[in-house]
């Protein structure tokens, strides 16, 4: 048994570490999709896949994504620390700001476009305020 | 009291222009790369045949590629896992077509190709789910479990360490789904319906993935033949965001994915 017990505690130690990143990402997933759950009700078909990572204060992140003329479009972030402000916007490939309207709130930022043309928007997602060094988020879209 | 007010009126609009995202950023210099997220969510063809329903009535029944009997696995994981996107996506045209028949036969079909992946298990409550939707025509919830045999498969691949046998999954689902929406638009061709396929968020991230395959999967004829097909079809789509796609590209890249198509199901591909 004794020769087992650094690989156990090895293992134990992994477990550990990889748990609560993955527990997180999954906290702010749910809150994300709590943020989807009223436009699901009006039609708004939900995404399975999604995005998500941790970021510290006042850093952003882009994420290029396809979107296609003739559907509407909402983006969920969440994120599960409820002080913290984070905020979801959505550009052009020219950098223009393409939506519609956004919105934040404690634990969400959600932002809606209509796109113009089929082709690539930018995804700029940040958190702008949090008590903690990193804050855990997640992003969701539906289309209809 | 008038430096109070002062002081509230320069407050003011500098807090609302804080709330306020820039109107305009420059693309040129947005975070380094390591800030960029290179996870591509690739669309679900119903994200896309959506809007062709709104654009028309397209005759769904005369693009599905019809599966007779249970598709089994053929060649090597590199071979099954475009298959299985390729079905994945056969699903998606069924539920547009509304063939509840088909739908069935292709959750039986994705449990068959999912096994060898190693995936069977994680995806077997999805395939039950999709017949069970069928029987009852719920199409919406076909739709959902449709999407997330696709979300399973990636996760599970992943913990795997099989990541790129699921960026096949995605890469043939994709091929299939591009097929059926140039067969459509071709059939009436518009515009609008041609622009659907101006996607090179999507190209670029396949080239990116393909070329970085482990060397195993690179050198299987298929993933090479998959590999050309892609880099044929980039140019047809569009290279600039305001190029137009014309009938002949559209005709052009159906021919290409119908021929991707074929060696994915090929026993000899």
């Amino acid at each position: 048994m004794k020769r087992f017990a650094p690989l156990v505690l090895v293992l134990l130690l992994l477990s550990l570490g990889a748990g609560p990143a993955r527990a997180t990402i999954d906290d702010a997933l749910s809150f994300a999709l709590e943020a989807a759950d009223p436009y699901v009700k009006e039609g708004f078909t939900v995404r399975e896949d999604y995005w998500g990572g941790d970021l510290p204060v006042k850093t952003t992140k882009a994420i290029v994504h396809q979107l296609f003329k003739g559907n509407e479009y909402w983006f969920w972030m969440g994120t599960d620390q409820k002080a913290a402000k984070i905020s979801v916007h959505i550009y052009d490939s020219a950098g223009n700001l393409a939506e519609a309207e956004s919105w934040q709130k404690p634990h969400f930022a959600a932002a809606r476009v209509v796109p113009k043309k089929t082709g690539s928007y930018y995804l700029i997602v940040e958190v702008e305020k949090s008590p903690d060094e990193r804050t855990y988020w997640s992003l969701a879209y539906g289309f209809k | 009291m008038k430096k109070a007010l002062a002081l509230a009126l320069v407050a003011l609009p500098l807090s609302v222009i804080a709330a306020e995202p820039p109107a305009h950023i420059d693309v040129s210099k947005l975070p380094s790369p390591t800030k960029m997220i290179d996870d591509v969510v690739v669309p679900v063809p119903s994200e896309i045949f959506g809007v062709l329903d709104k654009i028309g009535r397209p005759n769904w029944v005369s693009v599905q590629r019809p599966i007779n009997a249970v598709v089994q696995p053929t060649g090597e994981s590199p071979q099954i896992a475009l298959m299985l996107g390729s079905v994945i996506a056969e699903g998606f045209i069924a539920v547009e077509a509304e063939d509840a028949n088909q739908v069935k036969q292709i959750g039986k079909s994705v449990l068959s190709l999912a096994t060898p992946l190693g995936v069977g298990a994680e995806v077997k409550k999805r395939a039950q789910a999709i017949t069970d939707a069928a029987d009852k025509k719920d199409w919406p919830s076909v739709r959902k479990e449709l999407d997330g045999t696709l979300d399973d498969v990636k996760k599970v691949m992943v913990k795997l360490n099989s990541e790129s046998l699921s960026q096949l999954v995605s890469l043939g689902g994709w091929i299939r789904g591009t097929e059926a929406l140039t067969a459509v638009v071709g059939k009436g061709y518009t515009k609008d319906g041609a622009e659907l396929l101006h996607q090179p968020v999507l190209l670029d991230y396949f080239e990116r993935r393909l070329s970085t395959l482990k060397p195993k999967y690179k050198a299987n004829p298929l993933v090479t033949r998959v590999q050309k097909g892609i880099l044929e079809v980039r140019p047809l789509m569009g290279l600039t965001e305001d190029a137009e796609i014309s009938e002949k590209s559209v005709g052009e890249i159906n021919r290409i994915t119908s021929d991707l198509i074929k060696s994915i199901n090929s026993k000899a591909p």
